[in-house]
């Protein structure tokens, strides 16, 4: 600690901190542009000037540190005249077109001269104007405006770890673009616009539709992954118009994905469901909410009756909230069934009896990035969950060493230190050897059945180098993405996963699928749990046994069959040959008009109260931010008037907060453990054919709301079609890169055009899930047969 | 008095070869070192002695730097030299690259071991081919002599040094966006502090010096820092490199002993054109203040007495300008050189140098306003001191003597939109 | 006394008098009474009437949807939506002025960047239903297209004073 004087104030400062960050303690504002909390040092604004006593020329706050007895003058006249200078500068370039500027009135720039500016400029010479760049579909460029204060240029570098953005050229002509014209890519790339401190970059969707001073801020958590990103809703007459980052160091720092912030768009999708619904007779009618809900639990009532309890069965999506989740397992365990179900992409239920009682990080997300070594176990986690993903760049920075064991060499914003990608029906016997290793290493007993698990010498180097880095690590962690948790063989890869963690000292963490994946075991929306993880007297059926067996009635909520499901066609099938179908969706989806009797419209996340359990177990509850849109209706709301109409006790809510409550209470404090006694998984393999498809869900394909943002779908478009083979395979089967190829898996057949990518290992092919022509396909993780077309 | 130092073997047969420059006893003291193990101490204690001041500019005492080298501090560590020599008026380590490349190379090897570096870098302006080509030869001359690289004559003592060819930018001759340059980066100057003793290349320690100090340091240790010293006046040690240009009959670089009278060094340059008055001199590069004639007449060429006259003697680089000579053109054309060379990173700079340059060149066309005069100062002043590096100080020094020395020639375009200069 | 006096002076009639000298006055002054609508009194060009849109003179809109006028209006009075035209240019695509609630302080237009958003010299008009009196971006664009002439005469008078 220091004594410093700022302004006269005497004040102890953390030795080493910069004057700026003092100030800012302390509550004097000192002006800036180029200085921004999380990024690097800069200092190249000069907007932060001031002055010193015993310097000669007056220092920047931002890159001053402070020293013992140091008295610095923020506003004496030597400063003040420093900083008007420099503001002066500032301006002569700068356009003077606030009023049509997106960013006026809640710019930096225009904030800042408004106390440092002059009224008239001296400067009567040309203005530098820069001719306009195209970056993409999700930010807007007017470079003329650009200061050069480089946030956007360090964000790129130190938190997007991507260099995309940079400073071509010299002196006046010096600008901020693409070094060569390209979209920019990155998963996190609309930060941008909130550091860029004036109007150069701005949000494209959101471009000239309102001003800052229309709107009001609301707070609320963004539903599409397991982080639960704290963001503000901004709003204006009813209506949501972008959505910025809210501050937390815990959760997503002032951060947040594209995802998030762009994915409202699809709130206002031409497609909303705003009005009860009813097949009648084929065809479909608005109707009276009375007649609709009367419809809706009549109908199931019939199931019950004539079919039975275990014949009814329900589909929830997993960024569904808590509250909802909660009182759709309450009426089905009401009405005597435990076919819930959440784990809609999911394969392999093997072993959920020994299964967490809710699949957690394993740490908490700040403490990804104090890790020393990470393992991603089948998991793209930059495009899965960015903001993890942003964690373990972190970690990597810091110098922690990653690995991965995936079935596609996937492009991190982080330097992989030793990587297995290997075939889908491998996965399990590159696991086996870093167990093997480990077992080796650490002197323990070999468990049983391990050594049969181990198939592939040719991992062994990787294998080996990875385990005896985790086990030497301190603090490391395992984490098992979408491409673990939703493989055919998920049991045996999660068994070799806890049994790594357990050998090297390393924490195994979940990185769950939607917003509440984590909430919804909590919640008991699954076959063999109650709420908090409670035994139940028999399992009900999982979403494999339901589409094996069929059932008689269903209840979907929050989800569209054809695209949220593992398993599409037989999920269509088994929904066709329903009895009775009641679907509560935000959307009119097709499938749902095709396969449902009765819609009713409930309220996206915007609209309502809710409650998210994040993957660190971290219950963050929101409010509405408008009212529901035409005669939609929270869920909460709507299955409390279900369960009342069916009969059932305990649905007196009066509020959404009620309900958290009463599970809050039930459960109490669930126990945080992903820990697993070994049992020698079996090496299932995936049967048959030379081929296997690798199919993950595009990271603006995860949810009903972000597959409606256009902006969203366009900057996914730029990532590729997403039929990828790998350049050895194409020879093989005599294919050029765009050229259409016969599949066929079963008997189902499609013509798509291939995509030659080589982080694609030859025996497999590579499918974007949500691809068209791949909903005419089988499901993932399964054979396939290429054909020249 | 004259090519004591840097330019001792210009009158050889070949002067830049090794062979030449062992004759005068070139890399015997590299020798003595590796073979006495000489005490650094010793080493900075002989180059304090001297009285050195660095060549490039600022005139700081190289032995005082080279104290502030961490040298005990474990890992690499660096010597680089500058040779990016790009200031206008400036050609002196051109011509030491061209004529004495061993005297850098014994030099910098010198300095490494002195310093605890294991590796040099050299860097050399984008335009200066030939030099480069010179030094290149010499450098493989040195290795194969065994001068250079591992385990030197068996000493144990490690010193490998690379030339780097820069790509053209002024900026990279400030230290450190010249080691930005080297590390493949843009050319932008870092602020300091951190200075480059503690955070230099790849983040290390590094020195960095002028391709004439470094030239000079054989010599030093060779005759002793005493007789170095003696060969200037007090503060001011040794002979130093002046480049003349500009309008005289014979320009050109002369090595002449610091504390020379200028009028000397005029006459050495055989003196202002024939049939001309001399009109201004810049002393040091374009960056320094200009100096009106009757000024500079009186002066010595030396860092002290430059400076009690308004001016500095920067690189010693003289800008003759005999009385043809339009004060606004050479204003408007130096200018236009920083506004074209500001690298762009730090506000004051990048906007300020352009401002300058269009209402300069306004003027000069004939489109000046009564109140550009006062503005320009004003603008210069805005400039000065508020800057990452040197460079707006450098474009803002000019402005404010031209217009302080030669304001009546400044107000002639105003008021009659032509120059006062016959000329245009 | 008193009494004696007010006796005298209600006898000679001379309040009588006094109220008749007043009206003979009049009658032959000059008249001043206007004949409206026949007759109009002057008024400045500052006059603060019916609000216009303007256009350049090449046709095109001066209004950018910077949102000032509205966010100035103290009666909350002006609605505005906005979005990029097919050009890219920033534009409204909706711009209403309510008429009952606007209290015609004329800050819409003190606050406009580009001369867009005035009120004309123009008060002779009328509104058989409430919403007669809500001006929508067409209507307001329409004043301003007709009365453009004057607009401008007005503008011009008044710019060395702003």
């Amino acid at each position: 600690m220091v004594t410093i004087e700022i302004d006269g104030i005497e004040l102890k400062v953390n030795n080493g901190s910069m004057l700026i960050e003092a100030a800012d303690e302390a509550g004097i504002r000192i002006p800036r542009f180029c200085y921004h909390k999380k990024l690097s040092i800069a200092a190249n604004c000069r907007m932060c000037l001031v002055e010193v006593e015993k310097a000669a020329k007056p220092l920047p706050a931002c890159a001053t540190p402070v020293t013992e007895g140091m008295k610095v003058h923020t506003r004496s006249p030597k400063a003040l005249a420093a900083q008007k200078s420099v503001m002066e500068f500032l301006l002569i370039n700068h356009p003077l077109d606030c009023p049509i500027c997106d960013q006026g009135g809640e710019c930096e720039l225009q904030d800042v001269a408004m106390g440092y500016g002059g009224d008239v400029s001296k400067y009567a010479e040309k203005k530098r104007v820069v001719r306009e760049k195209d970056i993409g579909p999700l930010i807007a460029t007017d470079m003329t405006r650009c200061i050069h204060c480089t946030r956007c240029v360090r964000f790129g570098d130190e938190i997007a770890g991507l260099r995309e953005l940079g400073a071509t050229g010299r002196g006046e002509h010096m600008e901020i673009g693409t070094y060569i014209s390209k979209a920019v890519s990155s998963e996190m790339s609309g930060n941008v616009i909130d550091v860029c401190p004036v109007g150069a970059l701005t949000s494209k969707p959101f471009r000239y539709s309102a001003r800052a001073w229309e709107m009001r801020q609301y707070e609320s958590i963004a539903p599409h992954d397991c982080i639960g990103s704290n963001i503000y809703l901004h709003t204006r007459r009813g209506r949501v118009m972008r959505v910025v980052p809210r501050e937390n160091e815990a959760v997503n720092e002032t951060w947040i994905s594209d995802r998030d912030r762009y994915s409202y768009e699809g709130l206002y999708s031409a497609d909303r469901l705003t009005v009860p619904m009813m097949n009648v007779d084929g065809e479909w009618r608005e109707t009276e909410w009375d007649t609709a809900l009367e419809a809706a639990v009549s109908g199931l009532k019939d199931v019950v009756d004539h079919s039975g309890a275990p014949q009814l069965g329900a589909l929830i999506g997993p960024s569904t909230t808590l509250e909802e989740m909660y009182q759709v397992q309450k009426i089905l365990r009401g009405l005597g069934s435990d076919n819930i179900e959440h784990r809609l992409r999911q394969r392999d239920f093997s072993d959920q009896d020994a299964a967490p009682a809710f699949p957690w990080l394993g740490t908490p997300l700040a403490a990804l990035e104090t890790a020393n070594a990470i393992l991603l176990v089948g998991s793209d986690i930059r495009r899965e969950q960015p903001i993890a993903g942003h964690r373990v760049r972190k970690a990597h920075v810091a110098g922690a060493a990653v690995f991965a064991v995936n079935p596609v060499d996937y492009d991190f914003n982080f330097a992989l230190e030793h990587k297995l990608v290997v075939d889908p029906r491998r996965m399990t016997s590159a696991l086996a050897a870093i167990a093997r290793h480990l077992v080796t290493i650490t002197g323990a007993t070999n468990p049983a059945g391990l050594d049969k698990l181990v198939q592939s010498p040719e991992y062994d180097t990787a294998a080996r180098a990875i385990a005896e880095r985790l086990r030497q690590a301190g603090r490391s962690t395992l984490l098992l993405g979408a491409s673990a948790i939703n493989h055919q063989n998920f049991a045996a890869i999660r068994m070799l996963s806890a049994l790594i963690a357990e050998l090297s000292g390393s924490t195994l963490g979940y990185l769950s699928d939607g917003a509440n994946g984590s909430g919804a075991w909590i919640a008991g929306a699954v076959p063999h749990r109650g709420p908090g993880a409670q035994a139940v007297q028999t399992s009900g059926k999982n979403l494999a046994q339901m589409q094996g067996s069929g059932m008689a009635g269903m209840l979907l909520v929050n989800c569209e069959p054809d695209l949220d499901l593992a398993e599409p066609q037989s999920t269509m099938q088994m929904l066709k040959k329903a009895e009775f179908v009641v679907a509560l969706s935000s959307y009119k989806s097709p499938a749902l008009l095709n396969s449902a009797s009765v819609l009713l419209p409930i309220t996206p996340f915007s609209e309502m109260p809710g409650t998210f359990v994040n993957a660190e177990g971290r219950w963050q509850s929101f409010e509405p931010a408008v009212a529901p849109m035409g005669e939609a209706r929270p869920g909460w709301k709507i299955l409390r008037v279900m369960g009342n109409l069916f009969d059932l006790s305990g649905f007196d809510y009066m509020s959404a907060v009620e309900i958290r409550d009463e599970l809050q209470k039930l459960v109490g404090d669930v126990a945080k453990d992903n820990s697993l006694a070994w049992r020698a998984p079996e090496a299932g393999q995936i049967d048959g054919g030379t081929l296997v498809s690798i199919s993950d869900i595009p990271i603006y394909s995860v949810d009903a709301l972000v597959r409606r943002a256009p902006a969203l779908q366009k900057a996914q478009k730029l990532l590729g079609p997403g039929f990828r083979i790998s350049a050895a395979l194409a020879r093989k089967i005599g294919l050029k890169d765009s050229q259409e190829v016969k599949v066929k898996q079963g008997d189902r057949e499609a013509r798509i055009a291939v995509e030659i990518d080589d982080r694609v290992p030859e025996s497999c092919v590579w499918i974007h899930a949500d691809i068209s022509d791949a909903s005419k396909l089988g499901a993932g993780y399964a054979p396939i047969v290429l054909e020249k077309a | 008095m004259a090519n004591e130092v840097c330019f001792s073997t210009i009158d050889k047969k070949i002067p830049w070869s090794l062979q030449t420059y062992r004759e005068q006893g070139g890399y015997d003291v590299w020798q003595r070192v590796l073979k006495q193990k000489t005490k650094p101490d010793e080493i900075i204690a002989e180059v304090k002695a001297s009285n050195l001041r660095g060549r490039g500019g600022a005139g700081f005492p190289t032995g005082l730097k080279w104290s502030f080298m961490p040298r005990s501090a474990p890992g690499q560590k660096f010597v680089v030299c500058n040779s990016d020599e790009g200031e206008p008026g400036t050609c002196k380590d051109r011509d030491i690259l061209r004529f004495n490349p061993h005297a850098i190379i014994e030099g910098m090897a010198i300095a490494g071991y002195t310093l605890g570096a294991t590796l040099g870098y050299n860097y050399i302006r984008g335009e200066f081919w030939e030099p480069y080509e010179r030094f290149e030869a010499a450098l493989a001359e040195a290795r194969a002599a065994g001068l250079l690289g591992r385990n030197i004559l068996g000493s144990g003592v490690d010193f490998e040094l690379h030339s780097h060819l820069g790509g053209g930018a002024y900026i990279c001759g400030e230290e450190t966006a010249l080691l930005e340059s080297i590390e493949g980066k843009k050319g932008q100057p870092r602020f300091k502090p951190p200075f480059p003793a503690s955070y230099g290349l790849f983040g290390r320690p590094t020195t960095i010096n002028n391709t004439e100090s470094f030239a000079s340091i054989p010599y030093i240790l060779r005759n002793g820092g005493p007789w170095f010293a003696k060969l200037g006046k007090p503060n001011n040690g040794g002979t130093k490199l002046f480049s003349v240009s500009g309008h005289v009959n014979k320009p050109g670089n002369f090595e002449v002993a610091m504390g020379t009278p200028f009028s000397e060094l005029l006459a050495l340059a055989g003196g202002v054109r024939d049939g001309h008055k001399l009109k201004a001199v810049i002393p040091g590069g374009s960056s320094t203040p200009v100096m009106p004639a009757d000024v500079i007449m009186d002066c010595t060429m030396d860092y002290d007495s430059l400076a009690k006259a308004g001016s500095m003697l920067g690189a010693g680089s003289v800008i003759v300008m005999d009385d043809s000579t339009c004060m606004v053109r050479a204003l408007a054309r130096m200018s236009h050189f920083y506004y074209e060379e500001s690298c762009g990173q730090c506000t004051p700079c990048r906007e300020g140098t352009g401002w300058l340059a269009r209402v300069i060149h306004r003027i000069e066309h004939g489109h000046g306003k009564n109140e550009d005069l006062d503005l320009l100062d004003d603008v210069a002043d805005k400039i000065q001191g508020r800057t990452i590096c040197g460079l707006g100080d450098a474009a803002a020094m000019p402005v404010a003597s031209f217009i302080k020395h030669f304001r009546a020639e400044f107000q002639y375009h105003i008021d009659h939109k032509k120059c006062m200069v016959g000329g245009v | 006394m008193n009494t004696v006096t007010n006796y005298f002076k209600s006898l000679l009639l001379i309040e009588l008098f006094k109220g008749l000298a007043l009206t003979g006055k009049y009658i032959f002054a000059k008249k001043i009474t206007v004949q409206y609508p026949d007759e109009k009194t002057p008024y400045s060009p500052r006059f603060r009437g019916l609000h216009a849109l303007r256009r350049y003179p090449n046709g095109e809109e001066r209004c950018i949807a910077c949102k000032l006028c509205e966010a100035v209006c103290p009666a909350l009075a002006i609605t505005i939506e906005a979005e990029p035209r097919t050009d890219g240019s920033r534009r409204t695509t909706r711009y209403d002025i309510d008429l009952a609630k606007c209290i015609f302080c004329g800050f819409c237009e003190e606050s406009c960047p580009v001369d867009s958003i005035v009120e004309t010299r123009v008060y002779e008009y009328h509104a058989e239903q409430r919403g007669d009196l809500l001006m929508t971006k067409e209507k307001l664009l329409a004043v301003g297209d007709k009365f453009e002439q004057q607009i401008a005469a007005d503008r011009a008078m008044d710019a060395r004073f702003r």
